[in-house]
């Protein structure tokens, strides 16, 4: 309990100090809201415009598909929020040295390199996706245990998206340079962003087992569509204890090669 | 506090040729080239001592640093501080140390310099009151109560310093690991950071390992000092023995009013080192010779000026670069 309230009296830090330099500048702090509104609107509109010319995509209705991307957006509203910056932060700092500090803090180090970067302009459009998957929701008829579940899932479903995305930025520690890491990383993002039944056969089985982001959306919505489908969200918690520990065991690698740059 | 023993950190870079040419066969075929930055170091430091860690650039002090924090993997050796294995990277043992490097930054830039302690307090969990204690204390003594709540950036970079100082201290740590605090910053800011560490290291007893290219900081803080020439440890020992490694002879230095003759037989066996228009020359002259010496030269040259010492550790530590082998292995 001691340390949950430490992660917690810290985060607060975080997040008030990015509050205190996003204000310090309010051009870019506008920017920010306005492109996280462009790319919500145009991923509604991509997926309407689709429905306007065909009934149904796979087995789902315009309301169940358009619930599906309101759901990944969530996600990605979490995580645009909360950690799209530390990926690009920890690239830079294994090239400059600036790592050296967080390396000293006594904490995981892992929170202060992908969680000390919050974006404070993206918690204000919260309603936004939230305002959708409710909207959408209703009209796609979720059941009232279905809405209960609904906020668990999006956080279940996040920290398998993150986890997926952590462990791919361990790559970094070999690779430094950290473009093509980030862009696999977006890419991999994109691809989890349609339902897995869009994708033929063996690219689902390969995005599914062995780096699984059709299951990051999927999965949950599909569980809360019916709950006889539980199979993949089984799927979806043991993925996220095997990249638990695959991140530890990479970190400890990591780490080892870790040079710091000289000063 | 630290002991180290046979500690060796390898390093692996590659060279690579200029040019696309270059580029494009460096991409093909590596050409590696292993480099030893800490070679076979023992050494023990006890609670309370402040040491100098001495040598040119390249000579592997930041990585010995930077092994003493776990910052990075020793690649052999035996290394324990205050009792823990530095990479073994335990909060315990995180929580009772702290790094300053003058060359990098750890506070937030385009923030206040408060905001950022105020994350410091809760990393640390340092309570609220005394933590306001502490600040007030150290922005006191550092005289920079009226910049907490200005935007790092906008710091000079004398106070941006003191403020780095600050951050490392909040927590109180056991030791403090200052790589180059002073580099950079004019002499009024280097000396009151020297006199803040000084009062700070004598207050509270802390053990302060310190790396610098200006002498002047070793000279006044540290009570002893460890030269490091390619890796490996050449001397160890007070700053008194550092300072009489050439011998005792006195440095002498004579100003004159007009440039005077170079060639003279006298300058000869002195190892004299003139200005450019030669009017100021600094010499060595050994106690014996000295006051037969200086008498000559009053009586020879139009001299308006000079003064005798004992050999500036700048001296010392230049003719130590110069010639390593002045400073066998091992020697302490």
């Amino acid at each position: 309990m001691r340390v949950l309230k430490k992660y917690l009296h810290v985060y607060q830090a975080y997040f008030a100090m990015n509050l205190a330099q996003a204000s310090s500048f309010r051009m870019h702090f506008v920017l920010v809201i306005l492109v996280d509104i462009f790319f919500y609107a145009s991923s509604l509109l991509s997926v309407s415009f689709i429905y306007d010319h065909v009934d149904t995509i796979g087995p789902w209705t315009r309301e169940e598909f358009l619930f599906f991307v309101s759901f990944m957006l969530a996600i990605d509203h979490l995580h645009m929020m909360l950690v799209a910056h530390g990926y690009w932060e920890f690239s830079r700092e294994l090239r400059t040295g600036d790592l050296d500090f967080k390396l000293l803090k006594p904490i995981g180090t892992l929170f202060p390199i992908f969680f000390d970067r919050v974006r404070p302009g993206s918690a204000l459009l919260i309603f936004v996706p939230w305002g959708c998957l409710i909207y959408f929701g209703v009209q796609a008829g979720l059941s009232p245990l279905s809405w209960v579940l609904l906020p668990f899932l999006v956080v279940v479903a996040f920290t398998l998206a993150v986890s997926i995305q952590i462990l791919i930025a361990m790559v970094m520690f070999w690779t430094i340079e950290s473009i093509g890491i980030n862009f696999l990383r977006m890419q991999l993002q994109s691809l989890s962003r349609w339902p897995d039944f869009v994708y033929l056969y063996f690219f689902r089985k390969f995005f599914t087992f062995f780096i699984p982001v059709l299951i990051v959306g999927s999965a949950p919505v599909k569980f809360l569509f019916d709950y006889s489908v539980w199979q993949p969200l089984a799927l979806v918690c043991a993925m996220i204890l095997l990249f638990f520990w695959l991140i530890r065991v990479f970190w400890r690698i990591g780490l080892r090669r870790y040079e710091s740059a000289s000063s | 506090m630290i002991v180290c023993e046979q500690l060796t950190k390898n390093f692996r870079n590659y060279e690579m040729d200029p040019g696309v040419l270059g580029a494009l066969k460096s991409f093909f075929h590596r050409r590696y080239r292993d480099i030893v930055a800490v070679d076979d170091f023992s050494l023990s430091i006890e609670r309370g001592e402040f040491v100098g860690l001495l040598g040119p650039n390249g000579a592997g002090k930041t990585t010995l640093m930077k092994m003493f924090t776990g910052v990075v993997a020793p690649s052999a050796g035996r290394l324990e501080v205050l009792g823990f294995e530095p990479f073994d990277r335990s909060i315990a043992f995180r929580k009772r140390i702290s790094l300053v490097m003058g060359q990098k930054s750890q506070l937030w830039w385009d923030i206040p310099a408060r905001t950022s302690f105020e994350l410091l307090r809760r990393y640390y969990e340092v309570e609220s009151s005394i933590f306001e204690q502490r600040l007030k204390h150290l922005s006191e003594l550092l005289e920079v109560e009226h910049l907490l709540n200005i935007h790092v950036r906008k710091l000079s970079l004398g106070e941006r310093m003191k403020m780095e100082l600050m951050a490392s201290l909040l927590h109180e740590p056991d030791i403090i690991f200052l790589d180059e605090p002073t580099i950079g910053l004019d002499l009024v800011a280097q000396r009151n950071i020297r006199a803040f560490l000084r009062d700070y290291q004598r207050e509270h007893g802390t053990t302060i390992i310190l790396t610098s290219h200006y002498m002047a900081d070793v000279h006044e803080l540290c009570e002893r000092v460890v030269l490091i020439l390619q890796g490996q440890k050449r001397f160890d020992g007070t700053i008194e023995d550092f300072e009489n490694l050439l011998g005792t002879d006195k440095f002498v230095s004579v100003e004159f009013k007009e440039p005077v003759d170079v060639t003279d037989s006298i300058w000869r066996p002195l190892q004299p080192k003139w200005n450019s228009d030669r009017t100021e020359v600094k010499l060595l002259v050994s106690d014996d010779e000295m006051r037969r010496t200086v008498s000559e030269i009053l009586q020879t040259f139009p001299v308006v000026d000079f003064h005798t010492g004992k050999i500036p550790i700048e001296h010392v530590m230049e003719t130590l670069l110069a010639r390593p082998e002045l400073v066998p292995l091992g020697k302490e």
